[in-house]
């Protein structure tokens, strides 16, 4: 009655914050561990800004070691920087330096490399209780024998195997409709996603560095996610404390506020400074160690069999005939006028043939969104997958 | 009778004569101490004359006289000489009349024939009552009735005299706090103390006294002071309990008490208040006072000037109530049914109470009915309570025992998404018994106990509770010294647990026990000076934090965080000195001493360096009970009050405070999960002072009362916590925690109408309050060490609350509230990181979110109002922000899918109606 939806919540948004800001963000992780590292550079933008975000292009970064040794990185565009494969000595410290286009230096402090313990397992459990209702914990389990590590942080790359509502057997080659090659099936996509929340696990208050079944990503039963074949790739790195803290509370201010006993949004401060100009804000962590990842896989057939998912968007068949009877006695080319222009988008489907004849009297078919998986994922297999 | 009476009068009247000088007969007499029938007796026998009188009106007269062969009329002018008696003689039929007040004239009144009335009006009423001799106090239940106070003398020595007894409620023979008694002069005046107990010094000789009580009907008593003696009085309740809104017992202590800042609630003001869910609240009435806030809806937490939630020593029946709110702040822990009044101490706090920098909350219960069984039920949409009390003994000993409990969770379903699959459930339990030893012991016990249960839509349990105790000992030394003994018990106690996950599940306890010694004594020491003294220790033992495995297949370490001893005692001396009857001042210190005490393990930090683990130099561990550090600070509380005319005053205060516990919570509301943390040799106490300035006027005979206070205070060593610090479970808090230093200043405007059809208050604050934290060895400065405004800071405050009654029987409330919104951090940029868009906060609470604003309604409605029945029922129906306006509770923006999105949090978004229904038996 009147007292339900007693509170609310409602999109807010103040009036213009006017403070510009472009501070310097840097993102990536030493990798000592044999692999190259990938430090992503890029710059905040205004709360109201259309972007998402600018990357810093132009920068000269380098990883030096307190042993006076020093890696280049190389610009591979769009804010990415790469180093070569490097196995880095555990001994050394190390620390980023970035010089940007506007003459200002950026450093990092520097950090010890972690080697990160192995990931023991990836695991699943069904639950049904949870208030968006049944489906899939995805969790990680880890140990570390040394009782040493007790930070960790995970990030992980979903890949599944999804279908298009209906399949498209036809397609026009602007003249006609053919059968449509198999080379050009759009009916069974990859879907892939990379994490969006800070996961993060510590076994500080344990007597052991055991991490049970920490959870990373929650599937929905319904899903389409899980409706044939699913992957995750999960990358562990070890923190030290201080990076803990600052990943903690970068997760608290983003994503853990909106409840009663909130806490504070609190003031992120990194371990990037701006050498130029001390005052200067400059976000991110730099940590360096070595990475584990893990990969597994979940078939449909794992899973409860009444789970069904729901395709995203409501979908309806329409009917293009040759002749479609018009008032008058007259007949209209639906065929022509809306399934063989190579500007066309729908997709064909299926062909509509009478009883007894010989060629199709006419189509069904769909739009992109409902016949063609690949505006929502890739039709190539991607060359991990098995 | 009284109209026999009156006709005899009237039939005799018009054949009286001159009393003087007419009888022409003599007599001997010898009375000691003797009463008006053995005195009639004797001249009756002697004189001939025939006495007509009325027996009840002399009861009080004694006389001593010994005389020979005087004449009759000289007999009778020295035995009623300084007295309230007169005689009349008719010599013709042998008869003389004895009065009492009114002098029988022996002629006719002018215009007799024209207005009879007006002589029945003059002629002296007679009450009927009985008059228990054998009460050492004298029981004044009539008012016209004249008292004869203290050893009677039929010569009164010219001088002062000092009167005391106990206000009570004549049904239930519960005391009366706060019934204000004063002469007719107004020059003169007391208000009973939080036992029902007054002192007043009276001129020698005929006096009357008023006395005005909250939802009492006002009374007035007429005495003769011989000397010093009491005198108890019994007050009727009014029957219709919803008529009054009297926010102050006293209405002339506005402008004539000598406090400051001072606000007084009364339950049937509280009850007049819409209130969320129907059931009063406490603690959301103090919230409609001039300088309280809060940062929100569901908070019962409150600011007081500027100071934090923590800075607020709220008791209950003198017994500390560390969390005074149940189900996420939506109630508070006070059952109304049980509550007597509130008061609220803002700027002059008295010298007896310490240990907290922002203001003193003192709740406090009714006592147990004396003499009958009586009880009240009530049932609300979320709670329901009963309560019932009466005498052990009678007139002795009462009880009064009062319960509330819940039956919440179909709320639970309505509130956000994320809070379904929730679980919340509370109860509270009050216990009172007080016994009247004597005529100068009294011995009251209170008892409270509170628990809550919720768990927040996820595997983690959270359980609260308070658990009190307290026997007071009221000892009356003499008529001008009194004293109370209190032995008091406090606990505060949470518990997290959590069992989802097998490896990880633990429980978590925490709780801060006290036990309380504490003794006042007030002394008169003479007309001009009360003096109040006392001592107090409190022994405070915390467990900060025990974390153990849930169950042996868990890996949790057991980690116990050694537990935390202190004493905290107070020595206080304070003087209020009538320097003229216009010019008071008060004048108290209170010496405080605190003791860290062992066992525990201290890590001593460089000097002038940030307390980090690296810059530890030294480590000692102490023994069982040895003193580690001691801080001592005198305290000054002074405050004067100049009466400018009779209906205006100015007031003035000055106060020292110091705070040795603190509250470390990084949510802006407080949560039940938050830690206290006592002084230690690296944590500093904080303290504070305030200097206000007031200006009091009453009009309209006292009915509408006025006030404008402006204050400033500095809070220091106030305790913030470094950004990302871990709180709970911490062995090292000094390390994650920094000093700060506040100010505060605001002025308050409140005006108040107290009786007639519409009453209630308007009041208005403009208030700031600023905290920064510059300390060099901080680390990271919030807001690079420059004054930022606090959470609370609401510079604009305006409260309305009234009521209007068209009848007895129905009344209606509204409630306005508007505010500023409070200040909020906001993000002022976005960047990508870690796979989603991220924000960027600005400097703390640099912006604000937006006004709130809010209106209340009801309608009472009272059962009939027969004095005589079983049960009286009443019903109160409103609604709760009756414009719906959404006012937001916090906003924040969150990341959801890569995207970064603002959102605000309404706690009542919508009109929320609510009905409770009351019963009394």
């Amino acid at each position: 009655m009147a007292f339900f939806a007693i509170s609310c919540t409602k999109p807010y948004n103040p009036k213009v914050i006017t403070t510009a800001s472009n501070y310097l963000v840097v993102e990536g992780t030493i990798n000592t561990g044999g692999d190259s590292t990938t430090i992503l550079l890029s710059r905040t933008v205004p709360l109201n800004s259309n972007l998402t975000t600018v990357p810093e292009l132009g920068a000269v970064i380098t990883i030096q070691s307190n042993q006076n040794q020093s890696y280049n990185l190389v610009e591979k565009g769009n804010g990415v920087y790469a180093s070569a494969a490097l196995t880095l000595p555990a001994t050394a410290q190390y620390r980023l330096s970035i010089v940007t286009t506007d003459g200002k230096t950026y450093l990092s402090n520097y950090v010890t490399p972690i080697v990160t313990p192995p990931i023991d397992s990836i695991g699943f459990t069904e639950i049904s209780n949870k208030q968006e209702g049944s489906g899939l914990q995805i969790y990680v389990n880890t140990h570390d024998p040394n009782n040493n590590t007790h930070y960790y942080r995970w990030d992980y790359n979903e890949t599944w195997i999804f279908n298009a509502r209906y399949a498209s057997f036809y397609i026009t080659n602007g003249t006609s409709i053919i059968s449509r090659p198999a080379a050009q099936q759009i009916y069974q996509c990859w879907g892939n996603s990379i994490s969006t929340n800070i996961e993060l696990g510590s076994s500080a208050k344990l007597t052991q560095d055991v991490i049970y079944q920490s959870p990373l990503v929650f599937i929905p039963s319904t899903s389409e996610k899980i409706e044939t074949r699913y992957s995750i790739l999960v990358k562990q790195y070890a923190l030290s404390a201080d990076a803990y803290n600052y990943f903690s509370i970068l997760k608290q201010n983003t994503e853990e506020l909106g409840s009663i006993f909130d806490t504070q949004p609190a003031k992120l401060t990194g371990n990037v400074h701006c050498t130029t100009n001390s005052t200067l804000p400059v976000i991110g962590y730099i940590s360096a160690g070595t990475v584990q990842q893990k990969r597994v896989y979940i078939n449909n057939s794992q899973l409860p069999n009444n789970w069904i998912a729901t395709y995203p968007y409501d979908c309806e068949p329409d009917t293009a005939l040759y002749k479609y009877p018009e008032p008058g006695g007259l007949y209209l080319n639906q065929v022509a006028i809306f399934l063989i222009p190579l500007t066309s988008t729908v997709i064909i489907t299926t062909a509509i043939t009478p009883p007894g004849a010989m060629t199709p009297s006419g189509y069904q078919y769909v739009d992109p969104q409902c016949g063609d998986c690949s505006i929502r994922g890739t039709t190539t297999q991607p060359a991990f997958w098995q | 009778m009284k109209k026999l009476y009156f006709t005899i009068i009237f039939l005799f009247i018009t054949r009286l004569l001159l009393a003087q000088n007419t009888t022409g007969k003599t007599v001997s007499v010898n009375f000691n101490q003797a009463s008006i029938d053995i005195i009639v007796k004797e001249l009756e026998s002697q004189s001939g004359y025939h006495f007509y009188y009325d027996r009840t009106q002399f009861d009080s007269l004694k006389v001593t006289l010994q005389i020979s062969d005087a004449p009759l009329e000289r007999v009778l002018n020295m035995a009623f000489n300084n007295t309230n008696y007169h005689y009349a003689i008719v010599p013709a039929n042998m008869q003389i009349f004895l009065t009492k007040g009114k002098i029988i004239h022996t002629q006719l009144a002018a215009g007799y024939f024209n207005s009879k009335g007006d002589i029945i009006n003059q002629t002296p009423a007679r009450g009927d009552f009985s008059m228990d001799k054998e009460t050492p106090a004298t029981e004044a239940t009539t008012e016209n009735k004249l008292y004869s106070i203290g050893i009677k003398t039929n010569n009164i020595e010219p001088g002062k005299a000092v009167l005391s007894g106990y206000v009570r409620d004549v049904k239930s023979g519960e005391a009366i706090v706060g019934a204000s008694i004063f002469t007719t002069d107004a020059k003169t005046g007391v208000v009973s103390d939080q036992y029902g107990y007054f002192t007043i010094t009276l001129p020698k000789g005929r006096q009357t006294l008023v006395v005005h009580g909250i939802g009492m009907k006002d009374t007035r008593r007429q005495l003769v002071l011989y000397s010093d003696g009491k005198l108890n009085i019994e007050m009727q309740e009014l029957v219709y309990s919803l008529k009054e809104v009297k926010i102050s017992a006293d209405k002339v202590a506005n402008v004539r008490s000598n406090e400051m800042g001072v606000n007084h609630l009364d339950i049937k003001s509280i009850k007049q208040i819409p209130a969320v869910f129907g059931e009063a609240d406490v603690l959301r009435a103090v919230l409609t006072l001039p300088g309280v806030q809060s940062v929100g809806e569901s908070t019962t937490g409150f600011n007081v000037r500027g100071g934090a939630a923590d800075q607020n020593l709220i008791l209950l029946n003198d017994a500390t109530i560390y969390n005074p709110s149940h189900f996420f702040g939506f109630f508070s822990a006070f059952d109304p049914d049980m509550v007597k009044d509130v008061e609220l101490y803002k700027s002059s706090i008295p010298e007896r109470y310490g240990g907290r920098l922002a203001s003193v909350l003192e709740v406090t219960d009714r006592e147990g009915n004396k003499k009958n069984f009586t009880g009240s039920a009530g049932i609300g949409l979320l709670t329901s309570r009963i309560n019932i009390e009466g005498p052990i003994i009678e007139n002795k000993t009462s009880f009064i025992l009062g319960a509330r409990t819940s039956y919440s969770d179909w709320l639970l379903s309505a509130l956000p998404q994320e809070y379904k699959n929730s679980e919340a459930n509370f109860y509270d339990i009050n216990l009172g018994i007080s016994h009247q030893i004597d005529d100068k012991n009294n011995l009251y016990l209170t008892g409270y106990i509170s628990h809550d249960g919720f768990k927040l839509n996820s595997d983690t349990t959270y359980k609260y509770g308070n658990k009190n105790a307290n026997l007071k000992w009221k000892h009356n030394f003499s008529n001008k010294l009194f004293s109370v003994f209190l032995v008091g018990y406090d606990r505060y106690q949470y518990a997290v647990s959590s069992d989802q996950n097998p490896i990880n599940g633990y429980n978590l306890n925490y709780n801060i026990n006290q036990s309380n010694f504490k003794t006042d004594f007030t002394y008169y020491l003479n007309q001009k000076n009360t003096l109040d003294f006392g001592v107090s220790s409190i022994y405070y033992k915390l467990h900060p934090g025990n974390f153990e495995p849930y169950n042996n297949q868990s890996l949790v370490a057991p980690q116990i965080v050694p537990a935390e001893q202190a004493l905290e005692s107070a020595l206080y001396f304070g003087d209020k000195y009538d320097i003229t009857p216009d010019f008071t001042i008060d004048v108290g210190v209170r010496y405080s001493i605190y003791n860290y005490l062992g066992a525990q393990t201290v890590d001593y930090y460089a000097p002038n360096l940030p307390k980090t683990s690296a810059n530890v130099v030294d480590s000692v561990t102490y023994g069982k009970n040895k003193i580690i550090k001691t801080y001592t600070k005198p305290e000054i509380r002074a405050s004067a009050r100049y009466n400018l005319n009779d209906d205006m005053s100015l007031k003035a205060s000055y106060n020292t405070l110091t705070q040795y516990i603190h509250l470390l919570s990084n949510t802006t509301a407080i949560s039940p999960t938050d830690i206290y943390k006592l002084s230690d040799p690296n944590i500093k106490p904080q303290s504070g002072d305030q200097v206000s300035l007031g200006l009091y006027r009453n009009a309209q005979a006292n009915t509408i009362e006025m006030s404008v206070e402006v204050y400033y205070k500095r809070i220091w060593d106030y305790l913030d916590y470094r950004d990302g610090a871990t709180l709970l479970l911490n062995d090292h808090i000094e390390q994650d925690v920094i000093n700060t230093n506040g100010k505060a200043y605001g002025v308050e405007m409140l005006l108040k109408k107290t009786e007639g059809k519409l009453n209630g208050w308007v009041s208005y604050t403009y208030s700031r309050t600023f905290l920064k934290q510059d300390d060099p060895n901080a680390g990271e400065l919030i807001n690079n060490g420059n004054y930022y405004p606090a959470n609370y800071d609401k510079p604009n405050d305006f409260n309305f609350t009234g009521n209007y009654r068209f009848t007895h029987r129905y009344s209606v409330s509204l409630n306005v509230v508007y505010s500023t919104g409070r200040p909020i951090t906001l993000p002022i940029a976005k960047y990508v990181y870690d796979g989603a868009e991220r924000v960027y906060y600005s400097d703390r609470n640099e912006y604000r979110i937006p006004d709130y604003f809010r209106t209340d309604f009801s309608v009472n409605i009272e059962g009939n109002h027969k004095v005589h029945q079983r049960f009286h029922n009443s019903w109160s129906v409103g609604v709760y922000n009756l414009t719906g306006r959404a006012n937001a509770y916090s906003t924040y923006f969150t990341e959801q899918g890569g995207a970064i999105n603002g959102y605000q949090l309404s706690i009542f978004a919508k009109p929320i109606p609510f009905i409770n229904y009351n019963i009394r038996f």
